[in-house]
């Protein structure tokens, strides 16, 4: 189900790579933590971010959360689609839910994160904490 | 005893009806209808403007709640503005028969003072009657402020009295000021179906209200895609050859729209009123100067309500209308402003009473904060009504509540139990070991002041 092609972020959030563009989205899991989402709080482009700050936030029907940048950089697109349909993120996270792209200041940050292994390892032991 | 009264609107009439029930002779001077702009112009044509609006949004959104609307649902903005006169005229009828029932006397005309013990009522034809009175209650109100620059015209540049008779949905309009009136209506227009521009000079939209409040309603106009303008203000107006109105903006910034709502502050009516005549001080803003038993410097002529500059808030007004009809009448009643409630009617409302977070930094009150949000509340899935925050402030030392700030579905009812809270120096304890019902929205009120303390039930502990 997690796709093998992006890097993960422990704080949930996933990255897609192409040369300095990063797109970034929620996980599937922290879709399903969330439950039904109502709404996503968007930064404006030309916003910067560190890696490890907030993003945006993220409005489920239980809980608002802030979705955490996984690499450092400056935000070049938003999906415009989630502002009418934000529930595209609970049944396409990893696709059609994506939420921005960034153009990477630093992508050797991207070493950091987890493969889809190590965020599956990750997911179970936070389950048994 | 003979009182008058210049003005009926929520002070002038409340002032006439306690004054009566205590028995006095009282005449009121009214140049409109009774009720002033709170019922006419404010308050209550905004309210229902709003109750049409969202009757709108809820059948929008009614396949949620599983209740199909077959076909588009569509506003008729002129049997909304019918109901409204509606409900105005059943107000003012109200009003009339309270008056009568009590012998209340009503004088069609503009009132003014003659000399301390003489009102005089002018009539629209010229005619004047001089009314010898014990005392005088001025309760003439305020009219929206008029912002040099901008060509007035009822149609395309408007006043907040414009839009609350509202002829047509502009395919967009420009508000100008983001306070209590330009916010309300950013929402109505908003849901009825125009594009919508909120300018704001100060840093923020509801710079009066809780920080955190105001920015659960900054991010609800970025959900309703109302585009909110800080720290910009309108340099010139003109208009082009099709009518649309031009904003240039402090930063450069050109905006057109079909329509501009200036809704940027109040101007007193003290004007006309004889008051230098007779000596009775104003301040910078022409209000008329007050103590705490609505006293104005001249002995047995009394002020109440927005005319007094005090807090411009209809309940305000009634309460000193209260308070000083109560002093003429032999009693000894004081105004008291720690636990005044504001309503405002944004989608979703907010209620608040006392010290917002950034006012205790300010006069350095240590407090403790409690919030609770809306979704974590079974009645608000049960609404369908998630997004809200309940924020209960007490202080630190004495934990007596000090603020309660509610954003969210009934804001505006729920916040008294604040205002009883404030009122009777409750602690934030005794506002959490008091029993609420479930399921109502009410709860949020007592988790919020159960979190003050970390007591809250319904919260998840941070890990870790």
């Amino acid at each position: 189900m997690n796709p093998d092609d992006i890097k993960y972020h422990r704080e949930h959030t996933w990255v897609r790579v192409e040369g300095k563009r990063a797109t970034i989205g929620i996980t599937d899991y922290a879709q399903q933590q969330l439950g039904d989402i109502v709404y996503a709080d968007m930064p404006e482009v030309q916003t910067e971010v560190d890696a490890d700050s907030e993003l945006s936030e993220i409005e489920s029907t239980k809980a608002t959360s802030p979705m955490v940048s996984p690499v450092s950089g400056t935000v070049v697109e938003v999906n415009e689609d989630l502002a009418d349909s934000p529930e595209i993120i609970n049944e396409d996270p990893y696709g059609n839910g994506w939420i921005v792209v960034l153009q990477m200041s630093d992508p050797t940050e991207v070493n950091d994160l987890m493969t889809r292994d190590e965020y599956e390892k990750f997911l179970k032991e936070e389950e048994e904490k | 005893m003979l009182l008058t009264i210049i003005g009926a609107g929520p002070g002038g009439y409340v002032a006439a009806i306690r004054a009566a029930q205590r028995g006095a002779a009282v005449t009121v001077v009214e140049e409109s209808e009774v009720g002033g702009t709170c019922l006419h112009w404010g308050c209550i044509p905004t309210k229902s403007l709003l109750a049409s609006a969202e009757a709108l949004e809820r059948a929008r959104h009614a396949a949620d709640l599983g209740i199909e609307v077959p076909g588009p649902v569509v506003c008729n903005l002129s049997k909304v503005r019918d109901r409204t006169a509606k409900v105005i005229s059943t107000q003012a009828k109200a009003i009339r028969s309270l008056f009568k029932n009590l012998g209340v006397k009503v004088i069609p005309g503009r009132g003014l003072l003659i000399d301390a013990n003489v009102a005089r009522a002018v009539q629209a034809d010229g005619t004047t009657q001089d009314l010898r009175s014990d005392a005088i209650i001025l309760a003439t109100g305020s009219r929206p402020a008029l912002l040099p620059g901008f060509p007035f015209d009822g149609t395309t540049v408007l006043t907040s009295d414009d839009a609350v008779r509202m002829q047509k949905v502009p395919k967009d309009i420009i508000i100008v000021g983001a306070g209590v009136i330009g916010c309300e209506f950013a929402f109505i227009y908003r849901t009825l179906g125009a594009s919508v521009t909120l300018i704001e000079a100060l840093p923020r939209a509801l710079a009066t209200e809780d920080a955190e409040i105001a920015a659960i309603i900054e991010r609800e106009f970025r959900k309703s895609r109302i585009r909110l303008l800080t720290e910009v203000k309108v340099d010139a107006v003109s208009k082009n050859a099709d009518g649309t109105v031009v904003l240039v903006l402090s930063n450069g910034q050109e905006l057109a729209a079909e329509q501009v709502l200036v809704a940027a502050g109040r101007t007193v009516n003290s004007g006309g009123l004889g008051l230098e005549a007779v000596g009775v001080r104003t301040g910078r803003r022409q209000e008329i100067i007050v103590n705490d038993r609505m006293e104005t410097n001249v002995p047995g002529v009394y002020a109440i309500g927005d005319v007094t500059g005090t807090v411009m808030l209809a309940h305000v007004a009634s309460e000193q209308g209260v308070v000083a009809a109560e002093n003429i009448m032999g009693g000894d009643a004081r105004m008291q402003y720690a636990a005044v409630p504001a309503a405002t009617f944004t989608m979703p409302e907010i209620g608040s009473v006392g010290l917002r977070e950034q006012q205790a930094a300010e006069q350095g009150i240590r407090v403790r904060v409690g919030r609770f949000p809306y979704r974590s509340l079974g009645k608000a899935h049960v609404m369908g009504e998630y997004t809200g925050l309940v924020k209960v402030i007490a202080d630190a030392g004495t934990d007596r509540v000090v603020g309660v700030h509610i954003c969210g579905a009934h804001a505006t009812d729920l916040i008294h139990e604040g205002a009883l809270a404030i009122r009777m120096g409750a602690t934030a304890k005794q506002l959490e070991e008091t029993i609420h019902a479930h399921p109502t929205l009410a709860e949020a009120v007592r988790e919020a002041a159960a979190d003050v303390h970390g007591n809250a039930i319904h919260v998840l502990k941070e890990k870790g």
